[in-house]
């Protein structure tokens, strides 16, 4: 009485229960007669290791069921490339499944054993941009847009564009400011040697610092694009000093009371921290974060304060 | 789960939530009115400590007079930067900002009862009720975590241990529970027949250690199995054919030091091919790649940073991006830059400040200084206890529901922010060939001066939480004394 005893495909397996260990398990769920049947299915099959055409319906079944079990996927996936199947077919239901379930783990690991042994990611980026339609800091599909960029090299196919236009619907999406990092920085910082980037590169680099300025003039209150900036010019390893003259703009000591962002007065502090001579300054700046502008790290910005070496600051 | 909850909690809403390291943290993106959170009332900070009106505070005190708000919570710093671009970040961030304020300004106290600070007390009866019904039979919907129910057997039994409920009683039903969840080739799966997967050994070993009652784990064979997840990268896979992240090294280094198994790779494993032969080999150059620009530690290498796990690191950058993890106003942590506040990152980066104090050169006197402790106490006990006389559970935020892995978090979180742990730095690091790093951590409880300032009364402290295990400091030295002598 279920689907696979019914079924006489399935007539010569002998399902094998779940052992639930005695007879008051912790938290034991009780599973409907549908799930526990297919499962009792799956543990015999997987003991005798069979790879076969019904393993794709019965694992199709469990992940209907239960799409975080991971067991399930990583069965399917040996199977697909033991008997070579359709892996196009295999994309179409994973682009479903994927829309239902939006924070799965596993299937993002399973699309990509898929498309790699695939060798070509046809539609792979316009599937990937839907998902970011619905959420666009989605973690695991992050992941795997990086990957698709190594696997196929698409440096400069339209990544950078990408990122623009995320950043431009949300200057504070802050994965996407990560992604034009690996966009911009990736090859190099993995295939050692290249000299590109904003190390190796002065033109890209002016592009990008330009980039993130403008996105700081136009929303100055927000941590990724003052992050991008600052991580250009540390990675580079040029002085700080240089972004002195834009940062004053946001933050300047000279009017306390018109800082535009916290961001700005951290980097105003690094920036005077660098400097010879300037350390009191620096100090002041501290403070300003630790009293008014960002009191709830005020434990932080002191700790930063100590390090400069300097005992009080004539406020 | 516990018939108390199971009335009006349906789990079917709750289940994506329960069961993923990432769950929906956005609310939904559009512009529902909320306007950016003004100042209160006007741009006169003292007009909004419980004096809304002019002259009401000269009106008699009825009760006890409010305690005075923290900086951060002053109208003053919540009216800065409002003039900045609206996006769907902003607008998410709004939401969670107003649904948080009244309770952490004390206008909406949930009806719990205050302690002598003003501050809801830790309502530890009703957490402790949630925890232990998250052991009773689970309805069918609750599929959902059958391959990581293990979690379940961790956050349940180390929730209660912060709270002191003896969990004895569970001691034998976990031994027969977990007993089919172990393979023969080392590991243990989320349920009867699964493959083996590092979170759920992870979450398996942690609750036996707890329960002690390690002897159930086959060493040997958990050492063969770690060994076939150790990559020629360095870093781990989560399960053999599965990813390779953050979480596999960090459950992979966690296993084999409560087990003190041996750091040479067995002599089947696939990284030997690749010259390795110790586990943490390539590891310490694996996490490295793995700190991107922002100073945070990402799950895998160039992904974004994400709140987690932390010396192949640039210390005062990592530093830098955990202190910006502290949200203003609400005092908790979010995972990522731009993201919103979640009660669950209170251990994951909360967890972090005694790790990286014992990493700084020039270390203040303990991990205190480094971040605001009453902020995150604040955050905890105002807006993350199910109200409701008889419900008990934490939960992400106000518009949350209460599960047993924002509980057991949330507890985590209080105690790194009420006691003080500190790193013994001329304890050994590794003996025989074994980690023993992560063994040299002590605690000690608040002072009477500390209390006040993070604004908690003697009821409202919780057990130690070991900082690398997030278990009792007691089960960990259990186990280290268990398997000192080595043998497998």
């Amino acid at each position: 009485m279920g689907r696979y005893s019914d079924d006489p495909a399935w007539a010569d397996i002998i399902p094998l229960p779940t052992d639930e260990g005695g007879p008051n398990p912790l938290a034991a769920i009780a599973y409907d007669d549908e799930y526990a049947e297919a499962m009792s299915y799956l543990r015999a099959v997987m003991a005798a290791n069979e790879f076969s055409p019904r393993i794709l319906d019965l694992t199709e079944d469990l992940i209907d069921m239960n799409p975080a079990h991971y067991t399930v996927w990583l069965y399917r996936a040996q199977c697909l490339f033991a008997l070579k199947s359709d892996l196009h077919a295999e994309l179409a239901w994973l682009n479903a499944t994927a829309l239902e379930h939006q924070k799965n783990y596993q299937i993002w690991h399973h699309r990509m054993l898929v498309v790699d042994v695939l060798d070509s990611c046809e539609g792979e980026r316009e599937f990937v941009s839907r998902m970011f339609e619905l959420d666009a800091k989605n973690y695991h599909v992050w992941s795997y847009r990086q990957w698709l960029v190594r696997r196929f090299g698409l440096w400069e196919q339209g990544e950078l564009e990408f990122t623009r236009d995320l950043i431009e619907k949300d200057v504070r999406n802050n994965s996407a400011w990560n992604h034009r990092w690996y966009v911009v920085n990736g090859r190099e910082e993995r295939e050692e040697g290249e000299a590109g980037g904003v190390v190796g590169d002065a033109a890209v680099r002016e592009r990008e610092m330009e980039f993130a300025m403008q996105a700081i003039e136009k929303a100055p209150q927000n941590q990724s694009s003052w992050g991008y900036l600052r991580g250009i010019v540390r990675k580079a390893g040029l002085p700080l000093q240089g972004c002195k003259a834009f940062v004053q703009r946001f933050a300047s000591l000279e009017q306390p009371d018109e800082v535009r962002s916290s961001y700005a007065l951290d980097f105003m502090a690094e920036i005077l921290a660098e400097e010879k001579g300037s350390e009191q300054q620096a100090a002041l700046a501290l403070d300003m974060l630790a009293q008014k502008y960002d009191p709830v790290r005020r434990n932080y910005w002191e700790y930063r304060k100590g390090l400069l070496g300097v005992d009080a600051v004539a406020a | 789960m516990s018939p108390l909850v199971r009335k009006d909690d349906d789990p079917r809403n709750t289940l994506e939530e329960l069961l993923q390291q990432s769950r929906i943290e956005e609310l939904t993106s559009e512009h529902d009115g909320y306007e950016d959170v003004e100042p209160a009332h006007s741009s006169t900070a003292h007009d909004f400590n419980g004096h809304p009106f002019p002259g009401n505070h000269l009106q008699p005190a009825r009760t006890q007079a409010k305690p005075p708000l923290p900086p951060w919570l002053q109208a003053a710093t919540l009216g800065l930067f409002h003039e900045d671009l609206t996006t769907t970040t902003t607008q998410a961030q709004a939401k969670v900002t107003k649904e948080c304020l009244p309770h952490l300004t004390g206008q909406d106290t949930s009806g719990f009862e205050l302690n002598s600070h003003g501050l809801p007390h830790l309502r530890r009866t009703q957490h402790a009720a949630f925890l232990h019904a998250q052991f009773e039979p689970l309805p069918a919907p609750y599929v959902a975590i059958d391959a990581s129910r293990p979690w379940f057997f961790y956050w349940v039994l180390s929730g209660l241990s912060a709270l002191g409920e003896d969990i004895n009683p569970y001691r034998e039903p976990l031994i027969a529970t977990v007993r089919p969840l172990q393979n023969p080739t080392g590991g243990f799966g989320g349920g009867h027949g699964q493959l083996s997967h590092c979170a759920c050994s992870y979450a398996t070993i942690l609750a036996l250690t707890i329960a002690d009652a390690l002897h159930v784990v086959d060493r040997r064979a958990t050492w063969h199995w770690l060994g076939t997840l150790k990559q020629p990268d360095g870093g781990f896979r989560m399960a053999i054919g599965a990813e390779e992240d953050i979480r596999g090294a960090y459950c992979a280094m966690t296993m084999l030091t409560l087990l003190n198994l041996p750091l040479e790779l067995p002599p089947d494993s696939l990284a030997r091919t690749a010259g390795l032969t110790r586990f943490t080999d390539k590891l310490g150059e694996w996490i490295s790649h793995c700190q991107t620009y922002e100073g945070g530690i990402a799950g895998a290498p160039t992904n974004e940073a994400h709140g987690a796990i932390p010396r192949y690191l640039d210390v005062p950058a990592l530093l830098a991006w955990l202190a910006a993890r502290q949200t203003q106003p609400e005092g908790g942590f979010q995972g990522r830059q731009e993201k919103l506040v979640d009660a669950c990152y209170s251990h994951w980066v909360g967890g972090c400040w005694a790790l990286i104090t014992a990493a700084l050169q020039q270390p203040p006197r303990n991990s205190a200084a480094l971040w605001n402790r009453a902020a995150l106490v604040r955050y905890l006990l105002t807006c993350c206890q199910q109200p409701g006389k008889k419900k008990g559970g934490m939960r992400d935020k106000p518009s949350t529901r209460p599960d047993a892995y924002h509980t057991l978090y949330s507890l985590a979180g209080l105690s790194h922010a009420q006691n003080v742990f500190t790193y013994n730095a001329r304890a050994p690091t590794t003996g025989e060939g074994r980690s023993l790093a992560a063994f040299n951590w002590a605690a000690r409880g608040p002072s009477k001066e500390e209390m006040r300032e993070l604004g908690v009364d003697e009821e409202d402290l919780v057990n130690f939480v070991h900082p690398v295990f997030v278990i009792p400091m007691a089960a960990v030295e259990r186990a280290r004394q268990e398997f000192e002598d080595g043998t497998l």
